[in-house]
């Protein structure tokens, strides 16, 4: 499965009554079946956009998007995790878990309520079933908000800075959360970040974009044991050696 | 709660007893001040500096009120003030919702009845008065529509911009989980909307009880609004005042139903 998810000569403008705005130009790339791949770039890029593109919220001006050898519908089931949990206040964390399946009116089917539970059993969140957002931690509620899309067993998980509005202590061991659980569950994942310590913590890949319009400058591969967590993959001797060459891309101004 | 009672050092349970007295204290003092007034004005009248044909005294008000209630006319008064203002609420307030969904669905409607709901909103519905009692006819109906439409534009207006307000990000994570609009209609906007509809409510309550009023000084034959503008017009003050009383006792019965509301619909927000 070396081209699970493809991106096709992808280019995409907006459209402005000032005039037309290209935002992507010719992103071409693929990932594996359970890779973790990120996007870094500088900010107002489009790394957000090419996620949009992935869930189908947007279509593209040119090119295609494919997903296990077929095009994205309605229907492709995808995960997506934002910047803040986005839980429902109103309803308890089982309710919020749940609403994906209420959605897919999957909400009576024996085998996604059991999926739930062994999600909630496993990740530790059994005992706030019935507690509201409010009453959990930052960490707890991106945990829970992670097991929201688990329940639909996407394909993909699309991941927009989902730790950027945690505090540093936080985000760190919310990421190494996240990251096992995601590894444990064999996803893929594309996470998207301007963060470049947190992307090479945790990926297979890096994809490095332009200012806009966003073209793809390079694609690093990060050779550090996936068996470690995010969080010592920090300590690995070659991890300075991957920021500097990131940074340096990043920064580089060649056109 | 109780168990950690015990644990208070003396500076919290200091702190506990200040916030205590403090509250007690704002409450001696608002029924000194009613006290006060009841009886300066009970006093004054009494004596002869102020004229009770003129502003009434509060032992006047309550004779009449006795008066009334001996009549059987007081409860019939309250009554069809009440069936009016309760029907011309909930007409406003579910129709005011409905009207909001339906804009909410609807970006290009929204666009276009913009400037005609603006000009609604402006308008002094009272002006209204004529055209609604002759195409409603001058009777119950004429009243309720004119509570319904002096409560109705402004409930249209929040609702919608609450509705409106509505985080893009949730309902893009609805979305790709495969929500159609009626599902994030129903599962998100709705209820996210919720503390606002208890504003409006709250609006409404004062509201649905000045077009009540305004709609019973143009045509009422009976009433509180009917109760005044007959006491004004035959120069009893007693009559006026103690309507008005009444008025205030119920917006406030009103209000307070809706305030229980507020605290239950409050409990989980964010």
């Amino acid at each position: 499965m070396d081209n699970y998810l493809q991106l096709k000569d992808i280019s995409l403008s907006y459209h402005t009554k000032e005039g037309e705005v290209l935002a992507l130009k010719n992103i071409d790339f693929s990932v594996k079946k359970n890779e973790f791949v990120s996007i870094v770039g500088p900010s107002g890029c489009g790394k957000t956009t090419i996620l949009s593109l992935i869930s189908g919220l947007l279509k593209p001006s040119s090119g295609e998007v494919l997903l296990d050898g077929e095009k994205i519908t309605k229907d492709t089931s995808i995960g997506y995790m934002f910047q803040r949990d986005n839980l429902f206040p109103w309803r308890t964390i089982y309710k919020n878990v749940t609403i994906g399946l209420e959605i897919k009116h999957q909400k009576k089917d024996k085998e996604s309520l059991s999926h739930v539970d062994d999600l909630l059993n496993k990740y530790g969140l059994h005992d706030f079933k019935n507690s509201y957002p409010s009453q959990l931690s930052g960490g707890m509620r991106q945990r829970a908000a992670l097991i929201r899309t688990l329940c639909l067993k996407p394909k993909i998980l699309l991941l927009d800075e989902p730790f950027s509005a945690l505090d540093y202590q936080t985000k760190l061991s919310v990421c190494d959360d996240v990251h096992s659980i995601i590894t444990k569950e064999n996803q893929t994942a594309i996470l998207v970040t301007h963060d470049i310590s947190e992307a090479i913590s945790v990926s297979d890949r890096i994809i490095v974009l332009s200012k806009r319009p966003a073209t793809i400058k390079c694609i690093q591969k990060i050779e550090i044991d996936r068996a470690l967590t995010p969080l010592k993959r920090r300590e690995s001797p070659e991890f300075s050696k991957y920021f500097d060459l990131i940074y340096r891309e990043l920064t580089s101004e060649k056109k | 709660m109780k168990k950690n009672k015990i644990n208070y050092s003396k500076e919290h349970k200091k702190y506990l007893k200040q916030i205590k007295i403090d509250k007690f204290t704002t409450l001696v003092a608002q029924v000194l001040l009613l006290v006060a007034i009841v009886g300066l004005w009970e006093l004054l009248t009494y004596v002869g500096v102020l004229d009770a044909f003129f502003i009434s005294s509060p032992s006047r008000m309550i004779n009449e009120l006795v008066e009334l209630f001996k009549d059987g006319m007081l409860f019939y008064h309250i009554g069809v003030t009440l069936y009016e203002t309760l029907i011309g609420f909930l007409i406003a307030t579910v129709l005011g919702t409905l009207i909001a969904i339906i804009l909410w669905w609807s970006r290009k409607l929204r666009k276009i009845l913009e400037p005609y709901i603006v000009i609604l909103n402006a308008l002094p519905k009272i002006a209204l008065g004529p055209v609604i009692i002759i195409w409603v006819g001058a009777g119950t109906g004429a009243i309720i529509t004119m509570c319904i439409l002096i409560c109705i534009v402004i409930t249209t207006l929040s609702m919608l911009s609450a509705f409106l307000e509505c985080d893009e990000d949730k309902i893009s994570l609805m979305r790709s989980m495969g929500a159609n609009k009626f599902q994030i209609l129903v599962k998100l906007v709705i209820p996210n909307a919720l503390t606002e509809f208890v504003s409006v409510l709250k609006i409404n309550v004062g509201m649905s009880w000045v077009g009540t009023i305004m709609g019973e000084y143009l045509v009422s034959k009976a009433g509180l609004g009917y109760l005044i503008v007959y006491g004004g017009q035959v120069f009893q003050l007693d009559l006026v005042m103690a309507s008005t009383l009444v008025l205030c006792i119920l917006a406030c019965v009103m209000y307070l139903f809706v305030g229980l509301l507020e605290k239950k619909v409050r409990k989980h927000k964010e």
